[in-house]
């Protein structure tokens, strides 16, 4: 009876040595802890997104043939299409290139594009994120934007080597800048914030401005939902906005890097004191 | 037993003396006991609530946040004054207490190590770690903004927006108010990130591109936060920038949204954002209409005096908006026409130009020059903006604060006063040669010029001097100063009508209170002597001691138009007003006397001083004026002219007047003739809209 209270004593006394050991601990070192923990996981992960495209790739085998021919020949149709929109799309590059040289205009943000398949995803609680199985290893930084297609998905938050952790765009600490279709003249609105100034009403598409220097121009973020309600103080607006793309269902994503890290990167690194520096 | 403590033999107990000792100090203690348990017993039972409310109290306080101020609209629904969202950059200064701990720690290790310090000053270290905190945090942002997105080794020249060096680094004064006034609010480190050097706003891509920069690149959720603000925005800059004037930060903040009944309002601490209240123009007259209600934030606050956690808040209310009566392009065609007016070395000449609504009285452009601009007095006043305006008189609004001999355009009441007073008729002449006689001296005719045989309707055409000295003198200065105050010549205007319930007692502030129409009474009250006859004389042309303002010469034409004696103008729009006027009588004048005074006037523009100022397709009726005065004891020129339009069916009515250089070379209708047409131009287009 004894030596099972002393027992029991010596595990209470163990646990709180090791909380305080834990807490006494320096932030690099419970970092370092974190991110093996996260490398640990991420194989785990991979794997089990790895065997539902398994599971899929066996189910599209099941298929007949005659289903595989004539989705084989629409996607060679899509495929025509496309060739044709990416020769367009080249003309129409470099005629840009050409009048921004012209009118010595600044280089937008240049990026390049990684795709990921999505391993997980958690839309349902509060921190709201994806994760995708691309990481450092693949040039992926924290900050980098997050794209379906043309549509705004969300911007990764941490990188690990393998797997990236994506803040979905449903997200309230997702924080991006737009305007609204219909604003003459454009103003800013600041997604997940309040809105600036009187916009447009109904259902108004809401896309990103590209002056943050992290998202490109154009990509839009969704549709601004029911009414715009002023709040009491008079020429601020709010409004509910409906993301473009359903979360839900994505399998694959498109990671925008910059060709150069941007300042809030610069900063977001442990040692930006020593780059901050460097970059006076 | 041997009594060691040498006791006296009176300390026994069975002493009776001991015994009274004993009881007394017993009935003592227990008195006592019985004092502090009642008192116990008050404060638990009776003072219970008070003393819970106390407690409470300490540990909370009350913020109070301001409210937008309500916008201004032109005549037509034209915002003239808006609100714009002003993004400040704020530091949480609770949040910054480990940095600065660390910050501090680390510099008086230091200052230890360093042989060279005999005394370490802990509280300058402790400020100094707090200042080193913010600015590199304050570093950090400026390198997010000023970085270039596409190359960051071009962040040097990326940024175009204005420097303003004193938001590159943290002000210690200001960080120390803020310490000892408001630690519980956050630190503001750049004040309008959209516009960081005010005094030089850049445009309006640039700024959008700063604030995305923060709020996309920023790394979000530390002790720094994007927070926003309305801020006063004049959207035409400097239009009417007398009309609307500007507003100055104030912790006096308007009454608030809720009252506080059950939170015992009076008892708590108050801690106020700074706020706007109106300092010039309808900002300050109209400013308990314009400033709205106050909301407020309950928060509990820690040991050192900083915001804890938010426990109910109300929002503020946006402030009423107002509608002016001015029209925004006539009141632009004034001020463009104005700048236009230069002296020899190609500066705007100072001046004012005003139009009425005949029937109404609403004033639709009132332009003051030299102006400025209220857009650069938003967020602080700068001593260099303020000298410069000051330096050019450009605070004052010449239009209602500017006192001016009217010149030839007091005619018109002396031929009014002359023909009521049966001193002349309207077709009685006189014949004028170049000068006239009074006592000693020659007064002469404008221009050395002999005008010969001279009716009310000829001398008004050609502005006739000679005729008004005699006519002037056969009345007497009692009645030519009759007449004037008849027509309010030096009657306060812009009174504040009662039906707004405004404290204010007047539309504009402060419009001038030392006009003068004078008479041997004045002349002998302000102790220059006795009245002689060339004061009549030169009373007669408008000259002399008569002082008056630019609104009151408009105000004389719009009566002039009405027949009428008084016009009530006002600033505010009515689309009801009834067009009746306080203290308005008719003229006076038989249909003949007035047809003379209104030809006089219309063929003055025809053929007469005010030429320059036809238009075609309209016809004008307006008198022209040029008086003298001393500017730094050199002679100079004011150059006037008043009248209405269009002549025959009258709708509004105008004045101009410019003050001239130091030389004679102004003139009533070369120079503000050109003003007045412009403006009437300006009504003519907004006319054919209707």
């Amino acid at each position: 009876m004894d030596n099972n209270r002393q027992g029991a004593k010596a595990s209470i006394v163990a646990l709180i040595v090791f909380i305080g050991l834990w807490i006494a601990l320096p932030s690099t070192i419970r970092r370092l802890n974190k991110e093996a923990f996260s490398e640990f996981q991420a194989p785990a992960i991979q794997l089990l997104s790895k065997s539902r495209d398994l599971a899929r790739y066996w189910e599209l085998r099941s298929r007949s043939t005659e289903d595989l021919v004539a989705a084989g020949r629409d996607l060679a149709r899509i495929n025509a299409t496309l060739e044709l929109k990416l020769h367009a799309m080249e003309d129409i590059r470099k005629e840009n290139l050409r009048l921004r040289e012209m009118l010595r205009y600044p280089n937008s943000t240049e990026y390049l594009t990684v795709v990921a398949r999505v391993a997980t995803r958690d839309t349902s609680t509060w921190w709201q994120r994806m994760l995708i199985r691309k990481g450092r290893n693949d040039g992926i930084r924290p900050g980098c934007p997050v794209v379906f297609g043309n549509r705004v998905v969300g911007r990764v938050t941490t990188v690990h080597l393998n797997i990236s952790e994506v803040e979905l765009v449903t997200s309230p600490a997702f924080r991006c800048t737009a305007f609204l279709e219909g604003d003459d003249p454009p103003r800013i609105v600041h997604v997940s914030g309040v809105a600036s100034n009187p916009f447009t009403t109904g259902r108004a598409k809401v896309s990103t401005t590209g002056l943050g220097g992290v998202f490109p121009a154009g990509l839009i973020l969704g549709t601004l939902e029911g009414g715009v309600t002023s709040t009491a103080q008079g020429n601020l607006k709010e409004a509910y906005m409906v993301p473009s793309k359903n979360l839900d269902t994505i399998e694959e994503v498109s990671v925008l890097v910059p060709k150069y890290p941007t300042a809030g990167e610069i900063l977001m690194s442990p040692t930006d004191r020593i780059k901050l520096e460097e970059f006076k | 037993m041997k009594n060691l403590f040498n006791e006296s033999p009176h300390s026994t107990p069975s002493d009776p003396l001991s015994r009274v000792r004993i009881n007394f100090l017993f009935i003592f203690f227990i008195a006592g006991f019985i004092y502090i348990t009642a008192g116990l017993a008050y404060r638990q039972l009776v003072q219970a609530n008070e003393i819970m409310v106390q407690s409470d109290n300490q540990i909370k306080r009350v913020v109070i946040r301001p409210p937008a101020r309500g916008k201004i609209y032109d005549r037509h629904g034209y915002t003239i004054v808006d609100n714009r969202v002003r993004w400040s950059v704020k530091a949480d200064l609770l949040s910054l207490q480990p940095e600065f701990r660390q910050e501090y720690l680390s510099l008086i290790r230091k200052a230890k190590s360093d042989p060279t310090v005999l005394k370490i000053n802990y509280d300058a270290l402790s400020e100094q770690a707090r200042l080193n905190v913010l600015n590199g945090w304050l570093d950090k942002i400026w390198f997010v903004i000023d970085a270039n997105t596409d190359k960051p080794k071009r962040s040097k020249n990326a940024s175009k927006l204005p420097l303003n060096k004193e938001e590159r680094t943290v002000n210690l004064l200001a960080l120390r108010k803020h310490l000892t006034e408001s630690r519980a609010l956050k630190f503001t480190l750049i004040t309008d990130l959209a516009f960081p050097g005010s005094e030089n706003a850049s445009d309006p891509d640039e700024a959008n591109r700063t604030v995305a920069r923060f709020i996309e690149q920023f790394p979000q959720g530390g002790p720094i936060s994007l927070e926003s603000d309305m801020v006063r925005s004049y959207p035409y800059s400097t239009m009417a920038a007398h009309v609307l004037g500007y507003v100055r930060d104030s912790t006096d903040l308007p009454p608030n949204v809720d009252d506080f009944t059950d939170l015992n309002f009076d008892n708590l601490q108050k801690l106020r954002y700074t706020g706007k209240r109106g300092a010039a123009g309808i900002e300050q007259t109209f400013d308990p209409i314009l400033s709205g209600a106050s909301g407020w934030e309950l928060w509990t606050k820690t040991s050192s005096g900083y915001n804890k956690e938010l426990l109910r808040s109300s929002e503020p209310r946006q402030g009423s908006s107002i509608n002016l009566s001015l029209d925004i392009n006539i009141q632009l065609a004034a001020e463009e026409a104005l700048r236009t007016i230069k002296d020899s070395t190609g500066n705007p000449l100072p001046g004012a130009a005003v139009m009425l609504d005949v029937n109404t009285g609403e004033i639709l452009a009132m332009a003051s020059q030299p102006t400025f601009d209220p857009n650069q007095l938003v967020n602080r006043i700068s001593n260099k903006y303020y000298d410069e305006i000051e330096n050019q008189g450009g605070w004052l609004n010449r239009a209602t604060q500017g006192q001016y001999a009217p010149g030839s355009t007091f005619k018109i009441i002396t031929a009014i006063a002359a023909m009521r007073n049966q001193v002349i008729d309207w077709d009685d002449i006189l014949e004028c040669g170049t000068s006239f006689r009074v006592g000693n001296r020659d007064f002469p005719e404008h221009g050395g010029e002999a005008f010969g045989s001279v009716d009310v309707e000829k001398m008004l055409t050609i502005s006739c001097n000679v005729w008004n000295y005699r006519v002037g003198l056969k009345l007497g200065p009692d009645l030519l100063a009759k007449e004037a105050r008849r027509f309010g010549l030096d009657a306060p205007l812009l009174r504040m009508p009662p039906s707004l319930s405004n404290p204010s007692t007047t539309e504009l502030p402060y419009p001038t209170n030392r006009l003068v129409v004078p008479d041997p009474a004045y002349k002998q009250r302000i102790g220059a002597g006795p009245w002689n006859s060339g004061d009549t004389a030169n009373m007669s042309i408008g000259q002399g001691y008569t002082l008056t303002t630019p609104l009151h010469m408009a105000c004389l034409a719009a009566s002039v138009a009405r027949n009428e004696t008084r016009t009530t103008p006002t600033i505010i729009h009515d689309p009801n007003r009834d067009g009746r006027h306080e203290g308005a009588t008719s003229i006076g004048l038989n249909k003949d006397q007035l047809e003379a005074i209104r030809s006089g006037m219309k063929r003055c523009v025809e053929e007469g001083t005010a030429r320059s100022m036809q238009i075609e397709g309209l016809t004008i009726a307006a008198k022209t004026g040029t008086s003298e005065y001393f500017k730094n004891g050199e002679k100079a020129h004011l150059a006037w002219v008043i009248g209405y339009a269009p002549a025959d069916n009258p709708a509004v009515a105008f004045a101009v007047l410019i003050e001239g250089q130091l030389d004679t070379s102004t003139w009533g209708g070369k120079t503000a003739g050109p003003v007045a047409k412009a403006m009437l131009e300006g009504w003519l287009q907004e006319n054919d809209k209707d």
